[in-house]
């Protein structure tokens, strides 16, 4: 089985590259998130910013988009990455 | 009858154009000669057609419907929907319908299986480059989006078979148009990843090399291999093996390479050659 993408954390990320929907998102984060069904986890792992945990969740251009989005310096986003990886292979 | 008048490819990243500002003198003077040299040589062929192979960046498809490839047959297309590209003119691009739709029926009647878009948005990674080329009037634009981004994807073996597909649809094109081909993307580069950041200039001058050669089966192997080693941004490489193919893999010239980390990309620019 191939790894399958999280369709509505994907459609989040996607969706955030609408600079409008980044500024509401930015304001009122629980208003945006109302709209996409995400199983609880994955709720909470966006919630954390739990990069490692979402990168195995979604394509790497949407979680790059995600992020940048969300405003984490892409520095500290990278950083993110390379602990998860080192943590989970 | 339509003519095939140039072969070329080039590089992209959003942030060549987002950073631009704050990238170093030596860098931007180096990126400007070699994008400056391509649109010279571009508006030296006199095309009034621009097939354009470029991956779609989200911008146009989703895990909704994702197709391996997609022809623009549209009047016109969107421009660049980034905040970083809102100066790309013209917005709407103008596109050649006759062209397009005749691609589109070679391909089916070769047993290629295409996708059909009226009104595709061309993202940075083609209105970059095509800004940065400076020509003095932008051709019409055929696009063809392959999905880069999301496995699984065309074969390299597919993609060379659709330049070879591309060449003859634009020679039994009954119109006596000058047709050019712009690919862009790669080369080495990771986005996303753990390795986001890093170039594998091994990886990029061995791909290079291959491709100056014109050999098929080694570059194969080199492409196949370099998702793994060089980062999923090698994946837009299939626009190169693509534009490749419709040069009957005679190889090319190389006009710059240069390891840019910078913009996060290995940056490569070239002209392929064309039959005699």
């Amino acid at each position: 089985m191939p790894r399958m993408r999280d369709y509505w954390l994907s459609k989040l990320c996607f969706d955030l590259q609408d600079p409008a929907r980044v500024a509401e998102y930015r304001r009122d984060r629980d208003a945006v998130l109302e709209h996409y069904p995400l199983k609880p986890e994955v709720r909470a792992a966006v919630l954390r910013d739990d990069v490692a945990a979402l990168a195995r969740l979604t394509n790497p251009y949407l979680l790059r988009y995600y992020f940048a989005a969300s405003g984490m310096p892409d520095a500290e986003f990278i950083a993110r990455l390379r602990a998860g990886a080192l943590a989970h292979g | 009858m339509a003519e095939l008048v140039g072969i070329y490819a080039a590089s992209h990243g959003p942030l060549i154009a987002r950073d631009w500002q704050r990238l170093p003198e030596a860098l931007k003077k180096r990126l400007s000669a070699a994008y400056g040299e391509l649109g010279r040589r571009v508006s030296e062929a006199r095309a009034d057609v621009i097939v354009g192979l470029a991956p779609d960046h989200w911008t146009n498809f989703f895990l909704d419907n994702l197709p391996s490839l997609c022809i623009g047959i549209g009047e016109e297309h969107g421009g660049p929907p980034e905040p970083f590209m809102r100066d790309f003119s013209p917005n709407p691009v103008p596109g050649d319908p006759a062209l397009g739709h005749h691609i589109l029926e070679t391909a089916l009647a070769a047993d290629f299986e295409p996708a059909l878009s009226y009104r595709l948005r061309l993202d940075h990674g083609l209105c970059l480059p095509l800004s940065r080329l400076a020509l003095p009037r932008l051709p019409r634009i055929v696009p063809i989006l392959i999905n880069e981004l999301e496995p699984p994807m065309l074969s390299y073996r597919r993609c060379f078979a659709w330049g070879g597909l591309l060449r003859r649809a634009i020679a039994s094109f009954a119109e006596p148009l000058r047709v050019a081909i712009l690919a862009t993307g790669g080369l080495s580069h990771s986005i996303g990843e753990p390795n986001m950041g890093a170039i594998d200039e091994d990886f990029d001058r061995r791909c290079l090399g291959a491709f100056e050669r014109g050999e098929e089966a080694p570059l194969i192997e080199i492409l196949e291999d370099g998702a793994a080693t060089a980062g999923n941004g090698t994946h837009e490489i299939r626009n190169w093996a693509v534009a490749h193919g419709a040069a009957s893999g005679r190889g090319f010239e190389l006009l710059d390479y240069l390891p840019a980390p910078e913009v996060y990309v290995g940056c490569a620019f070239a002209a392929w050659r064309l039959d005699a």
